[in-house]
């Protein structure tokens, strides 16, 4: 019972730093360093709790935060691909717009600079409990889990299926890896990108969503708390594959878990939060220092000459 | 030839102040919807910090830390290293120069302050050393590694001053403050003024004549633009961009030191509005130089502070600097026409 309860709010924690990986994961194959995921969660978890409280609709909620993510995704697109503005600073832009945005509109709007938590909120479609009681330890942990939970692990797989068995998958991937061979080849590689950063407001979305309506029904400025640069973190940690990131956030997912119940016993739970960017940043190395290692004799380069 | 300088500088100040004034008119309209008097909003957001000299001094005092902040971005940036990591510096600075201020602090003034001064100058510079040689020697990618930094070193200062040095007696994450022997004096004239402002201006001087006019800047500035170039002229690049990187973060330090030793002589955990973001914003928006980095933070200086009046004046929310400052950053590397119609 214990281990099944653990399990779930690992499942808890892992949900939107796996769909924050996800966000990051597409662009990253796409050649685009996504810092702005952290953004577009926050933008589509105020959405989601002002359109929630305005029209006690869990459906509408839900949607028009994923819109708003999908929107933020696109003007990074525009400002990006269409006026060449550089990728990190407008990225680091649409974190700054979402966060003064936010607060212009709770201060402006709402006159909460605090936060805005409305007094009823619409429950979002969860796991009936009692209904997969008959899988030991899984089931019970699945129980109570909202549907966005449920599509975030469904988007591991749709993720893999599309970036490797799709026609649309090759040529973003072909656009991330050889930008020029793929316009030679006739790939849009602005539009591929386009794409990319489409699906990564979906995802970021889905994630400020889950953080919003999942259990908490209250918007905060701070509410993602870096779970975008964590997200960032395990994707570049998997290298961009799809598995190799969900496992990364489910890892990143279990130490938050564990950093919640050693609370308990007195250890300082900012060691424990620091976990994944530490693994993120030895990961990273180690990851480069096996390719170093690897090409040492002899390397040619190629960048650059075209 | 100074004609043609000049009119080369004005076209450099071009595409600046056009995403200035671009984002300055969007938050207008944006003003005009809130307040029946955009007008008096705009000029406290703006002016404001003249009306009296208690103003001036808080304007100067956040124009300081912005500066020295710019102006390591400014080197790390002209070696080719992309550093995010301008907070995650700031915050090290700081706790370091507290942390010695607070531990000390039966020292004379006399060893102590240069203690202080060291140890935060070190902290930071050491957080920009730790992304430079990773990506000098493993190509890790530093802006991921500055990020991830940033992080580790605001939960690590929280650690510190919840835990550690916490003033118990005072509300909220400060720590205690540190002996009044090594604050900083206030700017002759100006009480409340750091004279921290007097170093960042000097500082800014300095890093434009050693970014352009010594051969050493010079290599560092090759080493930025054109690597292999650099490295088949015989410049060692490696070095130079690693000590541009320990620059970078020493006067990030700096900035935290500072902070700690002229303005807050204590440390906060919340301190610092994203001087990080910021700092780095001004770095850009002078399209990485010094004089125009200055310039840059004593607009924004103008800003923040101006947005408090201007909500006490008319009814717009001070949170409208951040939306305006992350409009700017969303426009200022944007162009209108694409690179290739450039000749």
């Amino acid at each position: 019972m214990y281990l099944s309860s653990f399990l779930a709010s690992v499942l808890e924690q892992s949900a939107p730093i796996l769909l924050a990986a996800l966000a990051a994961m597409i662009t990253l194959r796409a050649n685009i360093l996504n810092v702005a995921v952290e953004g577009m969660m926050l933008v589509a978890a105020f959405v989601a709790i002002a359109v929630g409280s305005a029209t006690d609709s869990a459906a509408l909620a839900f949607f028009a935060a994923v819109l708003a993510s999908i929107l933020m995704s696109q003007l990074l697109a525009l400002m990006t691909l269409r006026f060449s503005a550089d990728f990190i600073v407008a990225g680091l832009g649409i974190n700054l717009l979402a966060a003064g945005g936010s607060l212009f509109a709770l201060e402006w709007f709402y006159g909460t600079p605090g936060g805005l938590r409305p007094i009823t909120f619409p429950d979002i479609w969860h796991v009936a409990p009692g209904s997969l009681s008959f899988i030991p330890v899984i089931g019970p942990a699945i129980e109570r889990q909202s549907i966005i939970l449920i599509l975030a692990f469904i988007a591991i797989p749709l993720s893999a299926v599309f970036l490797y068995r799709t026609p649309t998958g090759a040529y973003l991937r072909a656009a991330g890896e050889d930008e020029h061979a793929a316009r030679a080849a006739g790939v849009s590689v602005v539009r591929m990108k386009a794409i990319s950063l489409a699906i990564s407001g979906l995802f970021a979305g889905l994630a400020g969503a889950q953080l919003a309506m999942d259990k908490l029904h209250f918007f905060l400025p701070e509410m993602t708390s870096g779970r975008g640069f964590i997200g960032l973190a395990a994707t570049l940690f998997g290298g961009g594959h799809p598995w190799v990131t969900a496992a990364a956030s489910l890892l990143f997912g279990f130490f938050g878990a564990l950093g919640d119940r050693l609370q308990a016993f007195s250890l300082p739970s900012q060691f424990v939060l620091m976990m994944p960017y530490i693994a993120a940043i030895v990961g990273l190395t180690l990851a480069r220092w096996r390719i170093h290692v690897r090409n040492r004799p002899a390397r040619i380069v190629v960048e650059g000459s075209a | 030839m100074t004609a043609a300088r000049f009119k080369n500088s004005v076209r450099a100040m071009y595409a600046p102040i056009a995403s200035i004034l671009l984002t300055l008119a969007l938050g207008f309209l944006l003003v005009m919807a809130i307040t029946d008097d955009p007008l008096q909003a705009y000029r406290d957001l703006l002016f404001a910090n003249f009306d009296s000299l208690g103003s001036f001094a808080l304007f100067l005092n956040r124009a300081t830390p912005l500066t020295l902040i710019a102006l390591g971005v400014i080197f790390s940036f002209r070696a080719g290293i992309f550093n995010v990591g301008g907070e995650g510096q700031l915050y090290a600075g700081a706790i370091a120069a507290t942390v010695i201020g607070v531990t000390f602090a039966g020292l004379p003034a006399i060893v102590l302050l240069p203690l202080a001064l060291m140890g935060g100058i070190l902290a930071g510079a050491f957080l920009g050393w730790v992304p430079g040689v990773l990506k000098v020697r493993l190509a890790v990618d530093e802006v991921v590694t500055t990020l991830m930094l940033n992080i580790i070193v605001l939960l690590f200062t929280s650690y510190l001053s919840n835990q550690v040095i916490r003033d118990t007696k005072s509300y909220g994450a400060v720590s205690e403050m540190v002996p009044e022997k090594i604050w900083l004096p206030a700017l002759p004239g100006v009480p409340g003024a750091t004279s921290g402002i007097v170093v960042a201006v000097l500082l800014a001087s300095a890093t434009w004549v050693v970014l352009f006019r010594t051969v050493w800047g010079a290599q560092l500035r090759a080493s930025g633009t054109n690597l292999r170039f650099a490295n088949a002229v015989g410049i060692p690049a490696d070095q130079r961009i690693i000590v541009a990187m320990l620059i970078a973060g020493g006067l990030g330090g700096l900035a935290g030191v500072l902070y700690v030793l002229g303005i807050g002589h204590r440390f906060e955990q919340n301190f610092s509005p994203e001087y990080g973001l910021v700092g780095l914003t001004c770095a850009l928006l002078a399209r990485i130089h010094p004089i125009g980095a200055l310039a840059t933070a004593i607009f924004y200086a103008m800003m923040i502070n101006g947005s408090a009046y201007m909500q006490i004046s008319t009814d717009v929310p001070r949170s409208l600097v951040d939306l305006l400052t992350g409009l700017l950053v969303l426009l200022m590397t944007a162009r209108l026409a694409t690179p290739k119609t450039r000749s």
